[in-house]
């Protein structure tokens, strides 16, 4: 049975590192457009962007200073139990995110919607997110914390209901011009990975579309061979637009695009994106059922 | 690479090429929306001699007291700048400022406030809140931290080759960023043709 102190170490380690070390894939990605791209100010970019992030891993600052949305995605087992019930969960995630940033590891930053008032801990109603997925077997719990920018959430974010007349060409359409609009001057600090939600209810849609930003590693394309080759065609498009990273003149606005699908209403085609920044911060404590935890920054 | 000090002369910024990478030294003070909107709304603002000090550097850093009550920059990442477009204009003709520097861009009302006053619009280059942290050589004092707290606070800041930064708005009111869109968007249909979207498409509209 895990406790509520473990799963709060859990929580408050995997937050800390994703604010501190860049995951391996989303480097080697970094590196490979940085190799690409010919414009001085476009390498530069990356090659600023890499030093910053080796200083952070250093223990010297922060990948990013803004830390932004503190979220957790809890995928847990069928035979994972915990001391006091699942509502626990929120409550470990509350005392994790507010010893991270008591420790600036996260910047105070989540303030009431109208007051605005900061009390200074990133806790409030609805936040830090965590969601807990069932759909493992055994006793473990995993925890992916993800200390998400304010940038790609504030201008990385699209919905848009359309009928299914639209067809795939409204999706491509849709998707191009919120990738032009939202690497526009280095808004979502491109190259971003854009998750692409299809499907569902708006809340769905939009749901898995994070998630396909968030979570999947790069270079994993969809299982569904049509969603698959919709990824292929708007990345290379968006390699055309001639925006790179942090909207300069270059190639790489876009790491990847991952698609997600969701089964939706016969009337309906909603169609959701949502960016996630170059740094990608995202690590991961797998807690087994003895209450061991494992880190690790590896989704692949 | 170029140092230009601050506060900077009329001179060094009419001389500044857009697109040139730069570094800066001396002082500045920060802030981000409660600046903008309490100075412009509530005519709320700090006192500072902004002649002198007359760099505005769009950032919520994240700061930490040390034992002895001095501060210390942990991390000092631009933020986006063109968030605070609505009042960008109305804050570079009220402080007179020369020197904006932030993330992103900002809009055609602050790039014309800047060319009136012999201005510049200074973007980051990638992220480097850590190697910023490192140039900011002394916190000199802080302005609002009660009511604001640390991230919205203005803090000032002594710094050396700071950045480094590039131009993406000079004196003759240019954006670096505008041209770029203009370009990206006259690549759009040739991109929409090759993504097989017919040409004249539209979505459908539901909404007289």
């Amino acid at each position: 049975m895990l406790t509520k102190e473990i799963i709060t170490e859990a929580m408050y380690n995997a937050i800390r590192l994703g604010a501190t070390k860049m995951p391996p894939d989303i480097r080697e990605a970094l590196e490979r457009a940085m190799n690409e791209e010919t414009d001085p100010m476009a390498k530069k970019h990356l090659e600023v962007s890499l030093q910053n992030a080796d200083s952070a891993e250093k223990g010297c600052g922060l990948v990013c200073a803004d830390t932004g949305f503190p979220m957790y995605f809890v995928h847990v087992g069928a035979k994972c139990t915990v001391e006091g019930g699942f509502n626990v969960v929120s409550e470990c995630a509350k005392a994790a995110t507010a010893r991270a940033t008591a420790e600036c590891f996260l910047r105070p930053t989540m303030v009431h919607p109208l007051s605005r008032k900061n009390p200074g801990d990133n806790i409030g109603p609805g936040m830090p997110k965590v969601e807990i997925i069932f759909d493992r077997e055994d006793d473990s719990m995993e925890i992916i914390a993800v200390p998400k920018g304010g940038g790609s959430e504030i201008f990385g974010t699209f919905y848009r209901m359309f009928f299914p007349a639209d067809g795939k060409a409204g999706i491509k359409k849709f998707v191009i011009e919120c990738i032009k609009d939202a690497c526009y001057a280095g808004k979502v600090c491109p190259p971003a990975v854009i998750g692409v939600g299809i499907g569902g209810t708006a809340d769905v849609c939009m749901s898995i579309a994070k998630k396909a930003a968030l979570l999947r590693p790069i270079g994993v394309h969809h299982s569904d061979p049509e969603a698959a080759e919709l990824e292929k065609e708007l990345y290379a498009a968006s390699r055309e637009l001639g925006i790179g990273p942090m909207g300069s003149r270059g190639i790489n606005a876009v790491l990847a695009v991952n698609v997600d699908l969701a089964v939706t209403h016969t009337a309906a085609l909603p169609v959701a994106v949502n960016a996630q920044c170059l740094v990608g911060r995202r690590w991961k404590a797998l807690i087994d059922g003895s209450g061991n935890i494992k880190y690790s920054g590896e989704f692949r | 690479m170029r140092d230009i000090k601050l506060p900077m002369s009329a001179e060094d910024a009419r001389s500044l090429e857009l697109g040139e990478m730069i570094t800066v030294s001396g002082l500045l003070f920060t802030g981000r929306s409660r600046f903008h909107i309490r100075a412009i709304e509530e005519n709320l603002f700090p006192p500072i001699d902004y002649e002198k000090v007359n760099c505005f550097f769009h950032v919520g850093p994240v700061m930490k007291q040390e034992e002895n009550g001095e501060w210390q920059v942990v991390s000092c990442e631009p933020t986006s700048s063109i968030r605070f477009e609505r009042y960008g204009a109305d804050v570079v003709r009220k402080f007179n400022l020369r020197t904006l520097i932030g993330k992103t861009t900002m809009g055609p009302g602050t790039a014309q406030a800047l060319k009136e006053v012999g201005g510049v619009y200074l973007s980051k280059i990638g992220l480097s809140g850590n190697a910023l942290r490192g140039q900011v050589k002394k916190v000199h004092e802080v302005h609002f931290l009660d009511e604001l707290g640390k991230t919205e606070a203005t803090w000032i800041y002594e710094v050396e080759n700071f950045g480094p930064f590039f131009v993406a708005m000079d004196t003759n009111g240019r954006n670096y960023f505008e041209e770029l869109a203009r370009e990206a968007d006259a690549k759009m249909p040739g991109i929409e043709k090759k993504l097989g979207i017919p040409e004249g498409y539209d979505y459908t509209e539901v909404n007289g």
